[in-house]
């Protein structure tokens, strides 16, 4: 039943990126804000570079909707599309691939995601998420990229898989390095 | 307990959703083995302190994007209606032309003949009547595109 829901709305979107439907843009833009700017910010690590890339993901989808088949969820491919410009962007800003992210030091996405403190007012007021955002930008780009999927926007494994598209062994492998790391750059944090 | 059972328990740990075979073992193993069932609590803390940060899009940014969108479709929307137009014309120009070139070209041999005028001069008459529109055209933009050119410096001076 839940999957006759899901079918039916992941449908309903698909006839509407094909029409480029401007009301369902909205709705879904609306729908889709926080977690896909989430996403964008932990995948590139700068808030601005992050909300530019935002707008540029939205402009993509209503270009490439008719490329949404509506055979799974939509948030899946909304990602890759978000994905895939992030890595276009960057490669042709630095040629890096974005495993190599955290070992560029001039790289300015690179930098800890607190760089601009109107971004991290909410951050601020609450010490354990200061540490955690500094734990989380201190990993490799791609091991934190699995977590905010996994454990931030829940997606399920074939799905960050899908959105990756790296094989299911290297998905469940980067959750237990990046968790492993996170849990012990936390642990260094706070002794 | 081996090395590997270990490993196996925090591997599923890490994953968070399991199996019913694999939550069964799991349990068993945790029942059994307090490092693992610290490791499964910390694991545990920090999904839910991963999970609890705050980054959320204003609606500054929203609004932006929604404009942004709307006029890329517009202006997309306009591009494929021109392109429609430019197909519709072509299409219309190539069964026009099917039809009417024999019929011209048979007037230019019939002209030719009463003239009295070699074939070589009347077939070129008649492949000068079917560029000629062609060549006063491209002149034509070609000069408005010079003259855009000129007005474009002259704005940039």
């Amino acid at each position: 039943m839940k999957m006759n829901a899901m079918d039916t709305e992941a449908g309903a979107i698909a006839r509407g990126l094909r029409r480029r439907d401007p009301d369902l843009l909205d709705r879904l833009i609306e729908q889709y804000q926080h977690r896909l700017l989430r996403y964008l910010v932990y995948l590139s690590g700068n808030r601005e570079l992050a909300e530019d890339l935002f707008q540029e993901t939205w402009i993509r989808v209503m270009e490439r909707g008719h490329q949404y088949d509506g055979q799974r969820e939509f948030s899946t491919w909304l990602y890759a599309v978000a994905r895939n410009l992030t890595i276009d962007y960057l490669r042709k800003k630095s040629p890096v691939s974005l495993d190599g992210l955290m070992e560029d030091e001039d790289h300015a996405p690179l930098e800890p995601a607190d760089t601009r403190p109107t971004a991290w007012e909410l951050v601020a007021q609450h010490e354990q998420a200061e540490h955690i955002n500094a734990a989380l930008a201190g990993i490799p780009a791609e091991y934190r990229e699995a977590i905010v999927l996994r454990f931030q926007d829940g997606l399920a494994l074939d799905e960050i898989a899908s959105v990756t598209g790296a094989p299911m062994g290297t998905v469940k492998s980067r959750l237990y390095r990046g968790l492993n790391l996170l849990m012990g750059k936390m642990g260094r944090m706070q002794a | 307990m081996t090395h590997n059972e270990h490993e196996r328990a925090r591997e599923l740990i890490a994953l968070g959703s399991l199996e019913d075979t694999q939550q069964t073992w799991l349990g068993g193993h945790l029942r059994e083995c307090v490092a693992c069932r610290e490791y499964a609590d910390a694991a545990g803390q920090m999904v839910r302190a991963v999970r609890s940060l705050p980054v959320t899009a204003d609606a500054r940014l929203v609004r932006a994007t929604q404009m942004r969108v709307r006029f890329h479709a517009a202006r997309l929307r306009e591009a494929r209606a021109r392109m429609w137009l430019v197909g519709t014309a072509c299409l219309g120009v190539g069964l026009s032309a099917t039809i009417t070139v024999p019929l011209a070209w048979r007037l230019f041999a019939w002209m030719g003949q009463s003239a009295g005028v070699s074939r070589f001069v009347w077939e070129a008459g008649f492949a000068f009547f079917w560029i000629a529109p062609a060549l006063v055209v491209s002149a034509l933009l070609m000069a408005r595109g010079t003259h855009l050119a000129d007005q474009g410096r002259s704005i940039g001076d």
